[in-house]
C-alpha cells in the first residue's frame, strides 16, 4: 500500500494540475480573508476571529480540492492510464484506497496553504484594527483543525464521486452543481430543507460552527460537531466504496 | 498433478478455455474460444478488425469480465496473480498515457508500484530506442514512439509472458524489423510471446505459431508449417495447356486451371514441373513457385463465412 500511495503522489506530481489548483487555493484563501474582514458586516469582534480561518472551508474554497479529487480518478479514465494502473494493481479496492489516502493528505496540504494565505492577509490586518488573533484560543484552533479535516474529506468526496462516475466532465459538472447549487436550493424548500444538515454542506457547517448566536440556518438546526463529522465521513466513504465495488470494476475497454 | 504443484511450478502458459463475451444483447464479440499459448515461441493472434482479438486479450488480462469460460496465466486468472506486471507484460492500445507526463515519469510511476528501482525506467527506454525522448511529454510523441513506450512499459517488470496488441501499428519498416528481432529474442529466452495483428503476412514472418480468429470464433491454430504444409504450388503459363496436361498424366498432382493460359500445380516441386515440361516438349512462358501464405489460408478458412 505504501508503494501504491507513493505512486499516486508521483502521478500527481508529474502533471501540472496540482500546481494550478494549489495556486487557485492560495489565491482563493487570500481573497476569502479579504471578504470576511473588509465588508461592514465583517469581523469586528474578537469572538469572530475564527471566521478568518474557517471561511475557506465554509465558502466554496473547498471546491478546488473536491475537483482535484475528482480528477484523481477521472483523468485515468480520460487518458486510459487506468489500463496500466489496473494491469499493475488488479484490486480496485487497493487502487481506490491508495487514492483516498493520497487525496486526503493532499487536501490537508492544500488546507494548510489556504490557512497560511488567510493568516498572511488577515492577521496583520486585524491587528491593525486592534482585534487580536490568539492561536491559543480554542475556537480558533477548532476552526483550523476543522478546516484541515473538512478539506481532507472533500478530497476523498471528490475521489469517490470520480470513482463512481468515471467520466471526467460529468463528474466535475454534476459534483459542482450538487455542492454549490442543489444544496442551497434544498434549504429553500419547506419540509425537505430538514434534510440539509445531512448534506455535505450541512455537515461541514456543523463541524466548523463555533460561535455567534445559535440561530438555525433558515430555520434548520445544525447537527452537533461530531455528528457532522460522521455525516461528512459517510459522504466521503460511501461513494468511494460503491465506486470501488461496482463502477471501477466494470469492463475497461 | 495436483493444483498445488501447478501453482508451485508456473509454466508461462496462457490458457484460454471456452471464453465468450457478449456486449449488450446482440453483439457476441467472442464465442466459445479456446486456445493455448506456449512459452519459448512467438504466437500470432490473427484476425480481421473486429474479430474479437482485443476483447480476448482484455479478458486474458482481467480488464474485461468474460460472459463465459475463463482465461489463465500460469494456471491462475490474471486478477489473482501476485505482482502481475512482473509475470505478464502487456501493451494494449498505444494511447494509455497522460499527455502532459514525460515518458520517463510514466515508467517511474510503474516502477514505484512494483517496487523496482527507478533506473529500470531508463533501462527499458534505452532498450526500445526512446532514450533521447525520455524527458519529453508524451503529447509530442508520434504513433511509433507511443508504440515503443507501450512496449517499454510491458517489458519493465522483466515478465515471462508478453502480450502485445497490434504492436506494429504506426511503426515504420525499420521499426517493424527491429520489433521482429526483439520478439524473436524474447521468445528465444524462453518467454511466452502473444502478438495480435490484422496484418496476416506481417505476422507470418515473426510468428512460430498462429491462432486465427474470425467473428469471435477460433478458425485454426497451430504452427505455421503445419497450417501451410502441402499447400505450396507451382504456377505455369503456356500457350498449349493441353500439352501440359498430357505431360502431367500419371503424376500424383492436383491441377487447377487459373486462366486460359495458366495452370496451378500442387504436389510437385518447380524443378519437377520444369523437367516434365521439357521432356514433354511444352513451351513455357512462366514457371514460378507459389508460397501459400497466411492471407490465402485465412481466406480459404473463412470462405463462405463472409456473407
Amino acid at each position: 500500500m505504501i508503494r501504491l500511495v507513493r505512486a499516486e503522489f508521483l502521478k500527481l506530481r508529474t502533471t501540472q494540475v496540482w500546481f494550478w489548483l494549489l495556486l487557485g487555493t492560495i489565491a482563493v484563501g487570500a481573497l476569502l480573508a479579504v471578504a470576511v474582514i473588509a465588508p461592514s458586516d465583517g469581523i469586528r469582534r474578537p469572538d469572530q476571529v475564527p471566521d478568518l480561518f474557517s471561511v475557506f472551508a465554509v465558502s466554496p474554497g473547498y471546491i478546488l480540492v473536491f475537483v482535484l479529487g475528482v480528477l484523481g480518478v477521472t483523468t485515468e479514465f480520460r487518458y486510459q492510464t487506468i489500463t496500466p494502473t489496473v494491469l499493475q494493481t488488479p484490486s480496485r479496492w487497493a487502487i481506490v484506497t491508495a487514492k483516498m489516502i493520497t487525496y486526503a493528505v493532499t487536501g490537508a496540504i492544500y488546507a494548510a496553504f489556504a490557512l497560511l494565505a488567510a493568516a498572511a492577509v488577515g492577521v496583520p490586518w486585524l491587528n491593525a484594527k486592534d482585534i487580536p488573533v490568539h492561536f491559543g484560543d480554542s475556537d480558533v484552533q477548532h476552526a483550523i483543525i476543522g478546516t484541515f479535516g473538512v478539506i481532507a474529506l472533500y478530497g476523498i468526496i471528490g475521489l469517490g464521486v470520480g470513482a463512481l462516475v468515471r467520466n471526467q466532465i460529468v463528474a466535475v459538472v454534476v459534483g459542482i452543481i450538487f455542492l454549490l447549487v442543489l444544496e442551497n436550493i434544498l434549504l429553500a424548500i419547506p419540509v425537505v430543507k430538514h434534510a440539509w444538515p445531512y448534506t455535505p454542506d450541512g455537515a461541514k457547517q456543523a463541524i466548523l460552527f463555533t460561535h455567534g448566536d445559535n440561530s438555525p440556518v433558515d430555520g434548520v438546526h445544525l447537527l452537533g460537531t461530531w455528528a457532522g463529522v460522521i455525516v461528512l465521513l459517510l459522504w466521503a466513504f460511501v461513494p468511494a466504496i460503491i465506486g470501488a465495488a461496482f463502477s471501477m470494476n466494470r469492463d475497461i475497454t | 498433478m495436483t493444483a498445488v504443484q501447478e501453482a508451485a511450478a508456473p509454466d508461462g502458459r496462457i490458457v484460454v478455455d471456452r471464453l465468450s463475451k457478449r456486449f449488450g444483447r446482440k453483439i457476441l464479440a467472442v464465442d466459445d474460444l479456446s486456445f493455448t499459448v506456449e512459452p519459448g515461441s512467438v504466437t500470432g493472434f490473427l484476425g480481421p478488425n473486429g474479430a474479437g482479438k482485443t476483447t480476448t486479450l482484455r479478458m486474458v488480462l482481467g480488464l474485461v469480465h468474460p460472459t463465459g469460460g475463463r482465461a489463465t496465466v500460469d494456471g491462475v486468472p490474471y486478477r489473482r496473480l501476485n505482482h502481475p506486471s512482473r509475470i505478464v507484460g502487456a501493451a494494449l492500445e498505444s494511447s494509455s498515457f497522460h499527455p502532459a507526463r514525460s515518458a520517463r515519469n510514466h515508467l517511474r510511476v510503474m516502477c514505484t508500484v512494483d517496487g523496482l528501482p527507478l533506473s529500470r525506467a531508463d533501462d527499458v527506454l534505452e532498450l526500445v530506442g526512446l532514450k533521447d525522448a525520455a524527458k519529453r511529454k508524451v503529447r509530442g510523441f508520434s504513433m511509433g514512439m507511443r508504440q515503443r513506450l507501450s512496449l517499454a512499459a510491458a517489458l519493465l517488470g522483466d515478465p515471462r509472458v508478453i502480450v502485445l496488441d497490434e504492436p506494429a501499428n504506426g511503426l515504420d519498416p525499420e521499426g517493424i524489423r527491429w520489433l521482429r528481432g526483439l520478439l524473436r529474442h524474447l521468445a528465444d529466452q524462453g518467454r511466452t510471446v502473444l502478438v495480435s495483428s490484422h496484418q496476416l503476412n506481417e505476422v507470418q514472418e515473426i510468428a512460430d505459431r498462429v491462432v486465427i480468429l474470425n467473428r469471435g470464433r477460433l478458425v485454426q491454430q497451430g504452427s505455421i508449417e503445419e497450417l501451410t504444409a502441402g499447400t505450396d504450388s507451382v504456377l505455369i503459363r503456356t500457350p498449349d495447356v493441353e500439352a501440359m496436361h498430357r505431360a502431367l498424366t500419371g503424376q500424383q498432382v492436383q491441377v487447377e486451371q487459373v486462366d486460359p493460359g495458366a495452370l496451378r500445380i500442387r504436389g510437385l516441386t518447380p524443378a519437377e514441373v520444369g523437367h516434365l515440361a521439357f521432356t514433354g516438349g511444352v513451351e513455357l512462358h512462366e514457371l514460378s513457385a507459389q508460397r501459400f501464405d497466411l492471407e490465402d489460408l485465412f481466406f480459404a478458412l473463412t470462405a463462405g463465412d463472409q456473407s
